[in-house]
Parts: C-alpha cells; sequence; structure tokens
C-alpha cells in the first residue's frame, strides 16, 4: 500500500482547511463522518480522485463534487470510502448481539415453534452467512430448542456460485478460532474448503433488492442482516430497500446495518434498540 | 433442533393483485383493514382512476407511519398532479411527523411541484414559508438559487430567511453575492443571520 | 466537561449553536436528525440535548419520545422551534422537554437555559 508520504511531490495536496470543509460537506450529503484520525485515509482517496478524473487541485474538484448535476463522482467517491473486503467473523460484535440479544428477544416473544429465519443481502462469497451458522451453532444455547433457516441472497451469480462452492482463502478465515477452524473447515493447498454439513445449511438465492418481483416471496424474516450495501444505493433505491425488508420482517424483527451505516438517512420505518454490544433497528411488534 | 434448510423463500405465497377487484374494495381496505391490509390497499388502489385523491384524503387521518409510507410512496409513482394540492395542505397539519414525511415526498416529487412550491413562497403562513424552502434542493430546479435570492431579499420573517441562507451555503453562487449583503443589513441587529450569511459569503468566494 | 448533542437539521444553525456552546466550555456533538441523535444517545447518553422540531425521518417531538422511553436516567432537553405558536410548546413539553426557546436563538438566552438546565445556574 503507498503510504501518504510517499506521494508523489507533484501531485495535489489537501490542507487541514480542504480536509474539514470535505469531511462536513461529505456528512451531509451522505451521513457518514470521519475523525480526524482518519484523515490520511481520506486524503490518499481524494487524491486518487482528483487524478482520476484529471481536475487540477482540491479545489476545482470539490467544485465538481459539489456542483455535478448527476452527482456520479460522489458516488464513486463514497463507493471508494467504504469499500471493505469481507471475511470470516467481519465486526464480530454484531453476532455476539444476535445470539446475546437479539435471539433471546425473538423466542421470548414467539408464540409457537415456528423455524426463527435469517436473512443475508448481500451475501457475497458466503463469508457472513456462514459465520452466522457456526455463531449459532457453537454460542447460542438456543439452537437446542430452535430451528433456524437461513437465507443468503445476492444479485450476482458468480459471487454465489463461490459462495456454496464454499472455498476460502487463509487470509479469509484468519479470525476465526482454531477449534471451528478444524471443526468446519479442511485444508486444501494453501486455501480452506467449508465442510458441508454447513455448506447445506444454507440456502443461496439471487435477489435483485430493487425488483419488485424479485423480493415478494420473502417474507417472514425475524432477523435481516444488509451490511454495507445500502450505502451504494441512491436516495431513492434505499427508501425502496427500507421498505422491502420492512414487508419482508415479522413483526418485532431485527435489522443490521454495516458498522460505519445508519438508518437516520433512509428510513423511520424502524425503531432504534440499544443492545450491549450493538445498535441495531426494530419492526414495531404493534401491527394497527 | 438445528439448522435447516426447506422450503425457504417459497414458504410465502405472493398476494396477486385482484385486477378485477373495484376501487371501493382496497379503497374500504384503507379505512379497515388492520395496517398489514391498509399498507397492501395503498399499493393496489394505484391502478384505479382517482387513487391519487383517495389516498391523500386518507393520509391525513392515517396513523401508522408504515402505511402512511406506503401512501406516500405509491404518490410518488403516481406523480399526479391532483395529489400535489392535497399534499400542500398536509405543511399546515398540526402533526409534525406527517409534515416532515410531506416535505421528504415533494422532495421526491420532481417537477411536478414546482408550479404548487412557487406559490406557497407567498403563504402568508411562515411556517409553511419555512416548509417549502425546505423542499427546495439544488437538483429540483435549475432556478433554485433565484428563487432563494427571492426570499432573501423580499421574505420578512427572520426564519424564513434563515432557513433560506442555510441552503444558499451549499448552492449560492455569486449572484447571491450582493443580496446576502443587503439581507445582513436588513437584520442588522440578528446575530444568527450575520453568522449564516458570513458563512455563506465565505463559502462563496471560496470556490 | 459536560456534553451537549446539537440536533438540527440545518447545518447552519448546528454551527451557531455548537459555536457558543463551546465558546463556554461545553463539549458538542451533532445529530441531522431524530434518528441519528437516538443513535448517539443510546450510544453515549449526553448531559444535554438542544433539539429542533421539524427534521426529516424522525422529527424532534418523536427523538424525546423515543429518548423518555428507552433512557432510564432522564437528561434535560431544551427544544427549538421556529415559531411561538402555543401547539408547539405544549407539544413539547409533553413529549419530553424541560424548556422551551424560539429561533433564532440568541447566545445569551440558550445560555441561561443551559446552565439552568445543567444546575450550573450560580457558577
Amino acid at each position: 500500500m503507498t503510504s501518504y508520504a510517499s506521494l508523489p511531490e507533484t501531485g495535489p495536496t489537501i490542507t487541514i482547511e480542504d480536509f474539514l470543509k470535505f469531511k462536513e460537506f461529505f456528512y451531509r450529503r451522505t451521513g457518514i463522518s470521519f475523525e480526524a484520525s482518519k484523515r490520511y485515509f481520506v486524503d490518499k482517496r481524494l487524491v486518487e480522485r482528483i487524478e482520476a478524473t484529471g481536475t487540477a487541485n482540491f479545489r476545482s474538484y470539490f467544485t465538481m463534487l459539489r456542483f455535478q448535476a448527476s452527482g456520479e463522482e460522489l458516488q464513486q467517491l463514497t463507493n471508494l470510502m467504504t469499500v471493505n473486503e469481507t471475511y470470516f467473523l467481519r465486526e464480530e460484535y454484531q453476532f455476539k448481539c444476535l445470539v446475546d440479544s437479539i435471539l433471546p428477544e425473538i423466542v421470548r416473544n414467539r408464540n409457537g415453534a415456528d423455524a426463527i429465519r435469517i436473512w443475508c443481502i448481500p451475501s457475497s462469497s458466503g463469508e457472513e452467512p456462514y459465520s452466522i451458522a457456526m455463531c449459532l451453532l457453537e454460542r447460542w444455547a438456543g439452537i437446542t430448542e430452535w430451528d433456524v433457516e437461513i437465507v443468503s441472497s445476492d444479485i450476482d451469480t458468480s459471487i454465489l456460485r463461490r459462495a456454496r462452492a464454499g472455498r476460502y482463502s487463509a487470509r479469509s478465515v484468519q479470525n476465526v478460532p482454531a477449534r471451528w477452524l478444524e471443526k468446519y473447515f479442511k485444508g486444501v493447498g494453501d486455501e480452506y474448503q467449508l465442510s458441508d454439513d454447513l455448506r447445506h445449511a444454507v440456502e443461496f438465492t439471487r435477489v435483485n433488492l430493487s425488483e419488485a418481483a424479485d423480493t415478494l416471496v420473502y417474507r417472514n424474516f425475524d432477523v435481516i442482516f444488509c451490511r454495507n450495501l445500502l450505502i451504494y444505493f441512491d436516495d431513492v433505491s434505499r427508501t425502496t430497500a427500507a421498505e422491502t425488508f420492512y414487508e419482508a420482517m415479522n413483526p418485532g424483527g431485527f435489522i443490521c446495518l454495516g458498522h460505519s451505516e445508519s438508518m437516520s438517512r433512509i428510513s423511520s420505518l424502524f425503531k432504534v434498540r440499544k443492545f450491549p454490544d450493538a445498535i441495531v433497528y426494530q419492526k414495531g411488534l404493534e401491527s394497527r | 433442533m438445528s439448522l435447516v434448510k426447506h422450503k425457504v423463500v417459497q414458504l410465502a405465497v405472493p398476494d396477486k393483485p385482484q385486477p378485477e377487484r373495484s376501487c371501493s374494495e382496497p379503497a374500504s381496505s384503507l379505512k379497515n383493514a388492520d395496517a398489514a391490509g391498509r399498507r397492501q390497499a395503498a399499493r393496489e388502489i394505484a391502478q384505479f382512476p382517482d387513487a391519487a385523491v383517495t389516498l391523500v384524503s386518507h393520509l391525513k387521518c392515517e396513523r401508522n407511519a408504515a402505511v402512511r409510507e406506503v401512501i406516500l410512496t405509491t404518490l410518488v409513482r403516481l406523480n399526479d398532479r391532483s395529489a400535489v394540492s392535497g399534499l400542500a395542505d398536509c405543511l399546515r397539519s398540526e402533526d409534525a411527523a406527517l409534515r416532515n414525511e410531506v416535505i421528504g415526498t415533494f422532495k421526491r416529487l420532481g417537477d411536478e411541484v414546482v408550479p404548487v412550491l412557487r406559490s406557497l413562497l407567498a403563504d402568508p403562513d411562515p411556517d409553511v414559508r419555512i416548509f417549502v424552502v425546505n423542499i427546495l434542493d439544488s437538483e429540483l430546479h435549475p432556478e433554485v438559487e433565484s428563487w432563494l435570492i427571492d426570499v432573501i431579499e423580499r421574505d420578512t420573517h427572520v426564519n424564513v430567511c434563515a432557513t433560506a441562507v442555510d441552503l444558499l451555503c451549499e448552492v449560492g453562487t455569486e449572484a447571491a453575492i450582493d443580496p446576502l449583503v443587503r439581507l445582513k443589513a436588513r437584520f442588522q441587529f440578528e446575530p444568527y443571520i450575520q453568522f449564516a450569511a458570513d458563512l455563506a459569503l465565505k463559502r462563496i468566494r471560496e470556490v | 466537561m459536560r456534553r451537549i448533542l446539537i440536533v438540527d437539521d440545518a447545518a447552519t444553525v448546528r454551527m451557531y449553536h455548537r459555536g457558543i456552546l463551546e465558546s463556554a466550555g461545553y463539549l458538542v456533538e451533532e445529530a441531522w436528525n431524530g434518528i441519528e441523535a437516538l443513535e448517539k444517545a443510546l450510544e453515549a447518553p449526553f448531559d444535554l440535548y438542544i433539539v429542533d422540531i421539524n427534521m426529516p425521518k424522525l422529527d424532534g417531538y418523536g427523538f424525546l419520545r423515543e429518548l423518555r422511553q428507552q433512557q432510564i436516567a432522564q437528561q434535560p432537553a431544551v427544544m427549538v422551534s421556529t415559531e411561538a405558536a402555543a401547539g408547539d410548546e405544549r407539544m413539547a413539553y409533553q413529549s419530553g422537554a424541560n424548556s422551551y426557546l424560539v429561533k433564532p436563538v440568541v447566545q445569551s438566552q440558550l445560555l441561561s437555559h443551559v446552565r439552568l438546565l445543567l444546575g450550573e445556574a450560580n457558577q
């Protein structure tokens, strides 16, 4: 990775005033705020976009960003500021919240013995739904009493094929405890193959979240994980997605968003709930 | 008990809208059904004539936010002129949540709302004028800046002007410089206007 | 240092209030609407809230009602409105506000309400 200091001296520079001005603008538009400690991270990406767009300096790039009618550059930059690779047990505090707080509350309010349904979207290459499956088996006592169904969806069929195959790099499994690694994976060369039991425990489906016909059959979910997806959507698609989730959930169901995401710019349909490990969003129990 | 995989998405059978039903059916569900039924009625009603009018008139008495959200989304999709004036009435509602939902809806409606907004900028109620300024968004209409300039030149209510200046901080160009200076003179004893106008001037001169 | 959360959708208003409060020695954070304010307040409660009424997604009344319902400790809140309408003021107190100010807020007035509510009136 190129460090900030090693950027060529002729390249564009970002002053502290530029950073603060950008920080405030970016927060206004996207709701994403950067602490001062993120300065190098932000500067590096700004410089990258200034160079990619052929603008002369921060000033003219910032003008373009503010006044561009299509908002295309703002979207590009947002993607760059938020892009993250996925891996097993990423943002693990949310899985802890799932087993320690969310599932106990769901079973407490449950009449009958219907399976608990969890929906992961986007599925990506499967690290997230499989992480949930392992956490349930290893850390949730309720698994001896309740059936759980995990559905994992993505718009990209090639990534779904990879998810179903369950073959991962050492880097991807580096946070998995040794005991789990031994129990659920088999080393193949320098890669790890997930066990058939776990692969078969998750249902992978293709869904376009913006297509009403696609999402109509997704109903009665108790928990939805939708991490680092809505951030890439425009306003209308975000609102539509929130409504889709609302319809897809049981009353009292929960949504977990990504670490840097907030429902505050998306929808007022859900209640904010604070649990010891995380803030999540809940569909009201009442339906009058 | 364990992780299971069965029936997955086929579990739920979609409720298909019945094309042969008359408008009165969803219209009566809109009044009588539970929240899920009212949400569905609000969606189905879209295909009938006068849907926008029915939806807006129900909107004013609907207490459930999730139902209101479907009504408003449906209205945006219908983009029906007859809905706009009914929506504008909701800006006068005592219900703050409804007012703010309607402001959000206006922002999504696009050019249809422009003539209505223009006339509302002259509304006698300053709160309505504040809401209209809130609706004006840089992407809504190319003339937004000139309307905002009009507001800060003419409106006598300090909070209407203050709201316009906040937006000018974002969309203002050199055309706004002189009007901002005149605004400062007009409200020379209002520290907030001095602060906000100075900030807008600084932003404009930076570009 | 006492922490205050400013909840307002107008960036200029947030900056103005921030300036006044910071120069009086308070630690200030901002939220753009009621939902963001709830997220921040539930994460770590503030000593005082300054709350606008009209905001997108979740207005000031809704924010205070949720906050009062979900949090055991009841930190004071100042409601800020654009109009001196009696209905607004009554609603503000019913939602859980402890005082009420009309915009544009004057520095001395804001600080006296804040100090009073924080029990610092005589310091």
